[in-house]
């Protein structure tokens, strides 16, 4: 400090961080594996049984947004007081209303994944909740439709989030929430994946990991259409906007952006499609690659993050 | 809103002496290491001999679209009655939106009462006592001024109807209340 006026600590630019980042991609994942599990339910055949897909959803939707919600809770100031956001809402905050999205969104996701897997439970040592997922059983068609609808609201509200704030070109932008969503889908995906191949054994071959596996290419292309379209339209805005693109080529965030969302998120999981198709429906390749999508994931919501609060309009 | 409370700092007469940062700092028992008021000595700008500097007062602008109080999710930011922008300590649960939100970065959390602070004009004590703001009754130079602006007999709306002002970053819509006059550079001529 060796300026007149004083500490410039506090000016930093730079106010949410990784802690927020991590919540952001724990809500995308959670909203995307919701999606995808019920999603995949409708157009199945067989509805009289719970495919493995569906019963990794119930339990990444529920189990995401809790450990991000940690998250949030342990990033404020004043965490212990963290239930005065429950029960004062300002309908013009962004924040607000998601809040009011999770607090229908949790619950109804807890009672949806003991309807899910109901008949697991007991293997668990939780037989106890499998009367209640038997209560709630008549009425699954309404909360499901109630949870692919929040689900939505959930994914794509953390986009929101961040491009309510004008002072910041890169975040206030109307494409960030649709982007949030999709890249929330590809990380449902591919949650959904790990967890069905690994802790539901399912096979490599089932139809519905089949499906899943073909969701990769167009939710990838879309993804990258979205960022495609971020980055044009910082382009033509100019002014600070345009200074923002620098992001794009400076040491850290650079790298976070080309090496983690461009490399391992978008390339790793093309490249994959061109290996023989006895290789690339080995569990290994498909957990793998799986595992890519989630890396390029968490580095997008990092680099819109700390990228995004550098440049100030 | 019956009051348009305004602050006009007048960038001529400021000489950086950081005597309104002071004053603010003891006035509001503002903590060691944050503050609510800085004056930026920006510059030099020019080229010898011609150089100046350029004296930027970054405090809270008091905007009318305050983008701080819009995000808040509890409604701890709010605007008051006079309306300035305020902030209720014991709803406020220091999730940083509002810091993150506002273009000019003049807000921050209090390391004691862990809630989002910044400037209020001193409205809860010399405002309240019918006093000016610590800072302009600090300023050696009369470089500030504070007042009602609806009021058209005031010295701040008399200023605003004369001087050539500015406020900064307009382009966002803000419409902020702190107004400034720009230096003429090379001296006063009339």
């Amino acid at each position: 400090m060796n300026n007149t006026w004083g500490d410039m600590a506090q000016y930093d630019p730079l106010i949410w961080n990784w802690i927020i980042a991590i919540y952001l991609f724990m809500a995308g994942l959670s909203a995307g594996s919701v999606l995808i599990g019920i999603g995949m339910r409708w157009y199945s055949k067989d509805k009289s049984i719970e495919s493995p897909i569906l019963k990794a959803s119930a339990i990444i939707g529920p189990v995401a947004i809790c450990l991000g919600l940690a998250c949030l809770v342990f990033d404020l100031t004043k965490p212990f007081h963290f239930w005065l956001i429950l029960i004062n809402y300002n309908f013009d905050s962004v924040m607000a209303m998601g809040v009011a999205a999770l607090m229908a969104y949790m619950p109804l996701g807890f009672i949806y994944s003991i309807i899910v897997l109901r008949d697991d439970l007991a293997k668990w040592k939780l037989g106890f909740l499998t009367p209640i997922g038997n209560m709630f059983l008549p009425f699954r068609k309404v909360i499901e439709v109630l949870m692919f609808v929040l689900a939505i609201a959930v994914g794509a509200y953390t986009g929101f989030l961040i491009s309510a704030m004008n002072a910041y070109p890169m975040l206030n932008t109307a494409i960030l929430p649709a982007l949030f969503l999709a890249s929330g889908l590809s990380a449902g995906a591919a949650g959904n994946l790990i967890v069905a191949l690994t802790c539901f054994n399912s096979s490599t071959h089932d139809g519905e990991v089949m499906k899943l596996h073909g969701l990769d290419l167009p939710v990838i292309i879309t993804e990258m259409m979205f960022l495609f379209m971020l980055f044009t339209s910082l382009y033509f805005t100019g002014g600070a906007a345009a200074e923002s693109l620098a992001s794009l080529s400076q040491e850290v965030w650079g790298s976070v952006f080309w090496y983690g969302v461009v490399g391992i998120g978008f390339c790793i999981p093309i490249l994959s499609m061109f290996l023989p198709s006895s290789t690339r429906h080995t569990k290994a390749m498909m957990l793998t690659v799986a595992c890519c999508s989630l890396t390029g994931v968490l580095a997008l919501r990092h680099f819109i993050v700390y990228a995004g609060q550098t440049y100030i309009s | 809103m019956n009051k348009r409370y305004v602050m006009v700092h007048d960038e001529n007469k400021c000489i950086g002496c950081q005597a309104c940062n002071i004053a603010c700092r003891s006035e509001n028992n503002v903590p060691e290491g944050v503050t609510r008021l800085q004056v930026r000595v920006e510059g030099p700008y020019g080229e010898a001999p011609n150089l100046h500097f350029k004296y930027h007062r970054v405090s809270c602008q008091q905007c009318e679209d305050a983008p701080c109080v819009s995000v808040c999710p509890t409604g701890a930011a709010y605007i008051d009655e006079n309306g300035l922008v305020s902030i209720h300590n014991d709803k406020c649960v220091g999730c940083m939106y509002c810091i993150a939100a506002c273009p000019y970065k003049v807000r921050f959390i209090n390391p004691i009462t862990k809630a989002a602070d910044k400037c209020n004009f001193c409205k809860d004590t010399r405002l309240a006592r019918g006093e000016q703001p610590a800072c302009v009754t600090a300023c050696p130079t009369d470089a500030l001024y504070f007042g009602d602006a609806n009021d058209s007999e005031s010295e701040v709306a008399l200023l605003l109807n004369t001087k050539i002002t500015y406020q900064d970053k307009t382009h966002l819509g803000t419409k902020p209340r702190v107004y400034r006059i720009p230096t003429k550079r090379g001296g006063i001529e009339s």
